[in-house]
């Protein structure tokens, strides 16, 4: 949409000169969660590291960055010289580590957005990256350098939660389970928020986002769930009202790992309705009679979780 | 991830609105007040209507009013909503 050309009227438009003000008395939090499974390859995170050494330098606009590793990953890896070098003088040198024992990656983000929320005030934002993206790529180059457009959306735009999309293709395995599995579920469980939340996102599950203080307050006081917490958070921020924007961080219908195997993208339909399911139970459970509407949501839902089952399995298979 | 005296940056972006039907199309956003009479496009010979407005460094929020009706970019990088509840489109300036 934008290119620059020649031989057209150019007009001048008026800063937001208040917004802009409110933007610099707040801070960023940079909160990366290290992938699980280290890689042998280091190039991926190299080039995350140096997107994080620069928020690192900018201390007046970010806050030292949380680096989360699961104490699983350090243990597997602790007689690894190579590992142990990149931890102390890359990740460890640009931001803080919270080495914690997790039972999933939300709990990972748990931990993190909890220990910089701690350390925030009540104009900040918290940026979750996650570790496990190609960023040596092209493609990850090019999300590396949209990412810092989340928080600033929310701090410049007065935006409560900001996702992060990534375009894939219609046959993507992430864009298939989405497709058949999440937003089919979430039409069945709360069709009224999930058609809201649509008007937004095409990528509910997205590991791309920034949340303002006051929000994640409240998200952080609610239960978390093992997984699926961004369908989670969307749900919550349609209830209350809150302000949501999404934002295009790049493209990787090109990448080879964009392909799940079909055992993975099962797994992620059913733990996305177990996860829905339970967020209906407790937000319905002190209704009277609830129990007979939640019997025929359960069975819709297990007829379309089957369906999104043979859809997979045809196209993945 | 600029600083923030980068704010006063002024950079020249393209707006391209496809309503070849349309009679009248202009564009509105926080950086015009949603002014419909402060950016009006012109239609190009391929009939796609072209504004070049000069934004500050940010993110701009903004729409198309099509022939009096508010109408998404769906080129645009980001959707939010304006102070009025309705989905608008986002543009970064950098």
């Amino acid at each position: 949409m934008r290119k620059t050309a020649t031989g057209t009227k150019t007009t001048r438009a008026r800063a937001p000169a208040k917004k802009a003000r409110d933007a610099t008395r707040s801070r960023i939090h940079p909160v990366v969660i290290y992938p699980f499974r280290q890689p042998n390859d280091y190039s991926d995170l190299c080039g995350l590291y140096q997107l994080i050494a620069r928020l690192d330098a900018e201390k007046g606009k970010y806050a030292r960055p949380i680096t989360v590793m699961d104490r699983k990953t350090h243990c597997a890896m602790e007689h690894d010289s190579s590992f142990l070098d990149f931890r102390k003088s890359t990740v460890g040198r640009h931001s803080d580590i919270l080495d914690a024992w997790c039972v999933d990656t939300c709990q990972m983000w748990y931990s993190g957005l909890g220990s910089a929320f701690e350390k925030g005030g009540a104009d900040d934002v918290y940026w979750l990256i996650p570790g496990d993206f190609n960023y040596g790529t092209a493609v990850g180059q090019e999300v590396l350098g949209r990412l810092h457009d989340l928080p600033e959306i929310i701090l410049e735009l007065e935006q409560d939660l900001c996702i992060g999309e990534i375009a894939t293709d219609h046959n993507n395995s992430k864009q298939l389970i989405d497709t058949y599995g999440t937003f089919a579920l979430l039409y069945n469980w709360f069709p009224a928020e999930a058609q809201e939340i649509r008007q937004f996102t095409e990528r509910p599950r997205s590991e791309f986002f920034a949340i303002r203080h006051s929000f994640l307050r409240e998200i952080l006081a609610q239960r978390w769930y093992a997984y699926e917490q961004t369908v989670v958070m969307l749900l919550q921020a349609v209830f209350s009202k809150k302000r949501i924007s999404r934002f295009f961080v790049g493209n990787i219908s090109d990448l080879p790992e964009g392909g799940e195997s079909l055992a993975s993208a099962m797994q992620q339909v059913e733990r996305t309705e177990r996860v829905i399911k339970t967020f209906w139970r407790e937000r319905h459970q002190p209704r009277i009679g609830w129990t007979e509407q939640y019997r025929v949501l359960e069975a819709q839902s297990e007829q379309i979780r089957r369906t999104a089952l043979v859809i997979l399995q045809n196209l993945l298979g | 991830m600029h600083a923030h005296g980068h704010r006063k940056t002024l950079r020249p972006i393209t707006f391209i609105c496809n309503a070849p039907q349309a009679h009248a199309v202009s564009l509105v956003g926080d950086f015009n007040a949603w002014n419909p009479t402060a950016h009006p496009m012109k239609q190009m010979p391929d009939k796609a209507w072209l504004l070049n407005v000069e934004l500050h460094h940010g993110h701009h929020r903004y729409v198309f009013l099509v022939d009096g009706n508010l109408t998404l970019d769906p080129r645009a990088q980001g959707i939010t909503r304006n102070d009025k509840g309705e989905r608008v489109s986002l543009v970064p300036v950098s």
